[in-house]
């Protein structure tokens, strides 16, 4: 052995379960990074053997060793550079014909490999026996055959990987017969020795096969690493154009026949199949699922269920789960520093302001939780791919991918998505321009927390056509997202690594219960680990922007004179009642807590014992108190009680209002204000600015500020009649142009995390955040400058750039298609 | 034109969301002002307002026996009826929450 440490790279193509056999190896010992400048990620765990510390590098799943895409160069530049100790080559068995071109591969690479039969029950299912003796002699390298989410084979792998790590192998491993361009190889492999000395860094056989290939990635490593870089690649052309002439065929080709063909000459021999005739199982389901008019029937039906199972019933389970949430927040309240009437401690509402924002997305964790799993389910069944695959035709005129399909059905592609866990579900698209075009997009669906807004303004200035402006509203923001993700691919993403749409459709097999929820469970833990830090760092920001620098001296002034008259108008009215000692300076702040504790427990209980359990508490805690609080019949105790209630009251006024004055004297409030000269033009003025800008934090509250905006109005009103009269200058025009700008506001607090967790760029946060202010501006200011001096109704407005939006939809589908993936 | 088709398809699915309109757990939960009237309170899991949002009492055959909206405390405060009775908070669909007269203490 000689070594207590083994770094173990797990490579494999995509859907052999290798990520599987990843968790079962390390369990919850896990660590997830970026690769540097590329959004693929690095998982990395690790595991004890004995004594031995095996580290695991789990390597993106891809079909080839080139270099098309990123996840390929990292697979590759990591088996070159990292030089594990062993790499465990992970393979769906029932296709290990296909897995072995890939396996080829990495054994030019002449690094120890251990071949990982995954998934062998699944094989035998389909009546396959494979001889894995005959294949690890074939083969020249160990094999180890598993069924790992049936917990078979664990052991035995790990101890083929303490056996194999950073040993010299007992027998040569197979090689591929290159025939005919064996001797260009040869000759390669000698003139490269001669003009450089990257033999001693890399495997020399390998190098010359990927330069008669024309890899481009290695022709960069020649140039990089070698002086006369010049006269070896000159002399690689000239091979390389030999061969063409002489063979009539391009070398890469012939690189990849020769490797099928060894595949199969190793498989063949190994491999039994029974005597089971008829079509598998898996072509009779594909004949429905993948049928012209079954499949995207079932398609949706299947998608709609995802939609259901995590997004309706998810909030269902939030009912239960947020008391456990908001539980933590009182344990944080009662440790904090007491706030006064009206001065709330800075360190207080600073605290309390970050567990808000982090219960705000902890709150999303039932519904990660199912949504996880479904997704873990559709990807162990093998539904996945086929459903990419009926979506590719349309979403590929749009740069996006047909995996994209999910992410935008979670985000909202009618009314009611959130983006969180849709932006959080981008992960499996595996071209990354599409990849990064989903997710900069999927915040311009209509999130959950977008329709009180929506509802709101279209009651007040579309009432009369309120099923027209739900139609408009719903179904817009497919006709905006379409076009702009068409937009961005050929701009800012275009020089992006786009992969040609190659998926393979593997065999279906049943999920295991324990897979799934592994797998939910582990991804679910994944995302806590990682929000927790962004979430802390974005919420002292906007905590900052929203609290400084707050009420000048003078207002303070004048609140606190406000709190000087009600609190001694409440002296007046409780004098002669016999309690005015009780309620003398400091015990008049205590009194206050005494009565909101006691209601907030009250409100939670649900039975008459429990009620009078905390009757019982809170009389021995403080019974003068206790009795002001329930005064019975005692007549002084009542005057007192309904005295309370008044200054309670107006203690909560009082902080409203400074509340909303805050927001005013802030940052945030310059900002709206500020940006009127601007936002003119969609019609906004400055008030609504800060209501829009606040929104940032959550999208919810929006309404709340537009309502706190327009409350001068007595306390009876509703919202929308506040709002209708508030603004007088208010027209349909204006509100059409805020919902539009709202449709395509910033992402939220919580999905701008997700974005920087799935981009892996704190560049692409801020553009995702930067873009759609732009673009929500021009289009409201479209709307409203246009339709004004057009003359426009906010109907007509509507239809008008309904009309605009899918003609430009229609017209941007039919723009070259997808470049670049034909090569 | 195929996309076309596809488009037109979504649509259609989509048809089957609408009308789930909601926003973060709502919360709503009453209290016995132990002087003959209750006083409930309502909001939203990120803390946002609910101000405005409509509450009804009903009695136990669903009979609305008053209704109002919620202040901008995102409070409601009312006279205790004799009969049995519930609170409702209806933030839409979906986003109902019924607090029975006998679980208010």
């Amino acid at each position: 052995m000689g070594t207590d440490k083994i770094i173990l790279a797990l490579a494999g193509q995509p859907n052999c379960g290798k990520s599987t056999v990843f968790n079962a190896l390390t369990g919850a010992r896990q660590h997830v990074a970026n690769y540097p400048g590329v959004t693929v990620e690095k998982m990395t765990g690790w595991y004890r053997y004995g004594d031995v510390r095996v580290t695991v590098v789990d390597l993106p799943g891809t079909y080839s060793l080139t270099s098309y895409s990123p996840e390929e160069r990292v697979t590759r530049d990591f088996i070159l550079h990292q030089a594990p100790s062993v790499v465990v080559n992970t393979m769906d068995a029932s296709s290990l014909k296909r897995c072995l071109y890939f396996t080829f591969q990495l054994l030019e690479m002449e690094i120890p490999v251990i071949l990982n039969l995954n998934m062998m029950d699944v094989a035998q299912n389909r009546g396959m026996t494979i001889d894995t003796e005959a294949l690890s002699r074939g083969l020249g390298i160990p094999v180890v055959p598993t069924a790992i989410t049936k917990g078979k084979g664990k052991t035995d792998l790990q101890a083929a990987i303490l056996e194999t790590a950073g040993q010299v192998l007992p027998s040569v491993p197979a090689r591929v017969d290159y025939r005919e361009m064996t001797s260009y190889i040869s000759s390669l492999q000698e003139r490269v020795t001669a003009l450089s000395d990257l033999g001693d860094l890399y495997p020399l056989r390998w190098l010359a096969i990927k330069l008669m290939e024309g890899d481009e990635a290695v022709r960069d490593l020649v140039r990089e690493k070698t002086k006369d870089y010049a006269r070896l690649l000159a002399a690689v052309d000239q091979f390389r154009q030999q061969f063409r002439v002489a063979m009539d065929t391009a070398p890469d080709m012939h690189v990849a026949n020769c490797r099928y063909q060894a595949a199969e000459g190793i498989a063949r021999p190994c491999i039994t199949r029974s005597k089971k005739t008829g079509k598998s199982l898996t072509d009779l389901i594909d004949t429905l699922v993948c049928h012209k008019i079954a499949g995207p029937v079932f398609m949706v039906g299947v998608l709609w269920s995802l939609y259901y199972l995590s997004i309706v019933q998810g909030y269902q389970i939030t009912n239960y789960t947020w008391p456990l949430l908001a539980g933590f927040r009182n344990l944080v309240s009662d440790v904090l520093p007491i706030p006064g009437f009206i001065d709330v401690p800075l360190i207080r509402a600073f605290f309390l302001w970050l567990v808000d924002s982090v219960n705000a997305l902890l709150n999303y964790i039932p519904i990660f939780f199912i949504l996880f799993a479904c997704i873990a389910f559709l990807e162990d069944s093998g539904y996945m791919p086929r459903m990419a695959f009926i979506m590719d035709r349309l979403f590929s005129r749009y740069g996006l991918h047909g995996q994209s399909t999910l992410p935008m059905v979670l985000g909202g592609i009618y009314v009611g998505g959130c983006a969180v866990p849709a932006v959080m579900s981008c992960k499996g698209i595996p071209d990354e321009r599409s990849r990064l075009a989903t997710i900069l997009i999927i915040p311009m669906l209509n999130c959950l927390a977008k329709v009180p807004l929506y509802v709101l303004l279209i009651n007040i200035y579309f009432a009369q056509h309120k099923g027209w402006a739900m139609f408009f509203i719903s179904t817009i923001s497919m006709l905006m997202v379409l076009p702009v993700s068409k937009l961005l691919t050929l701009t800012v993403l275009k020089d992006k690594e786009a992969a040609p749409f190659v998926m393979e459709m593997p065999p279906y097999h049943l999920p295991t219960v324990r897979g799934v929820l592994g797998c939910a469970l582990e991804r679910v833990w994944l995302f806590i680990r990682k929000i927790t830090t962004i979430v802390v760092a974005l919420a002292v920001v906007i905590f900052i922007l929203l609290q400084f620098p707050g009420i000048g001296p003078e207002r303070m002034d004048h609140y606190q004179a406000r709190r000087d008259a009600t609190v001694s108008s409440f002296y007046e009215e409780i004098a002669g009642t016999g309690y005015e000692a009780d309620m003398a300076d400091n015990s008049l702040m205590a009194m206050i807590r005494f009565w909101e504790n006691y209601r907030n427990k009250k409100m939670r209980v649900k039975n008459p014992e429990a009620a009078r359990a905390i009757d019982t508490e809170f009389e021995a805690a403080n019974a003068r108190f206790f009795s002001l609080v329930k005064p019975g019949r005692d007549r002084d105790a009542k005057q007192v009680n309904r005295a309370l209630k008044t200054l309670i009251r107006e203690r909560s006024q009082l902080l409203q209002e400074m509340r909303a004055e805050r927001i005013d004297n802030s940052f945030l409030g310059y900002a709206g204000k500020a940006l009127v000269p601007v936002s003119q033009w969609a019609g906004f003025n400055w008030r609504v600015n800060v209501a829009l800008l606040g929104a940032f934090a959550a999208k919810e509250s929006a309404v709340a500020t537009l309502g706190a905006l327009y409350e001068q109005g007595g306390a009876n009103e509703s919202l929308e009649t506040r709002m209708a009269r508030g603004e007088e200058g208010f027209t349909p025009l204006h509100a059409l142009a805020l919902m539009m700008f709202m449709a395509l506001y910033p992402p939220c607090l919580a999905t701008s995390i997700a974005v920087k967790l799935q981009s892996g760029s704190i560049k692409w946060m801020l553009f995702a955040m930067g873009y759609p202010m732009l673009l929500g501006l021009v289009v409201a200011s479209l709307i409203f400058t246009g339709g004004s001096l057009l003359g426009l109704s906010g109907l007509q407005a509507m239809a008008a750039f309904y009309l605009l939006a899918l003609g430009t939809t229609i017209a941007a589908g039919f723009i070259t298609a997808r470049q670049a993936d034909t090569a | 034109m195929k996309p076309l088709k596809i488009l037109m398809v979504l649509f259609a699915f989509g048809l089957f969301f609408t009308g789930i309109c909601q926003a973060h757990t709502p919360l709503f939960s009453c209290f016995d002002n132990g002087d003959g009237s209750i006083t409930c309170e309502g909001g939203f899991s990120d803390g946002s307002s609910a101000a405005g949002v409509a509450v009804r009492v009903v009695d136990k055959d669903g009979k609305v026996l008053m209704k109002d909206k919620l202040d901008k405390f995102s409070e409601y405060t009312v006279k205790k009826p004799a009969q049995e009775f519930s609170v409702i908070f209806d933030a839409g669909e979906g986003h109902q929450i019924k607090v029975p007269g006998k679980e208010i203490f």
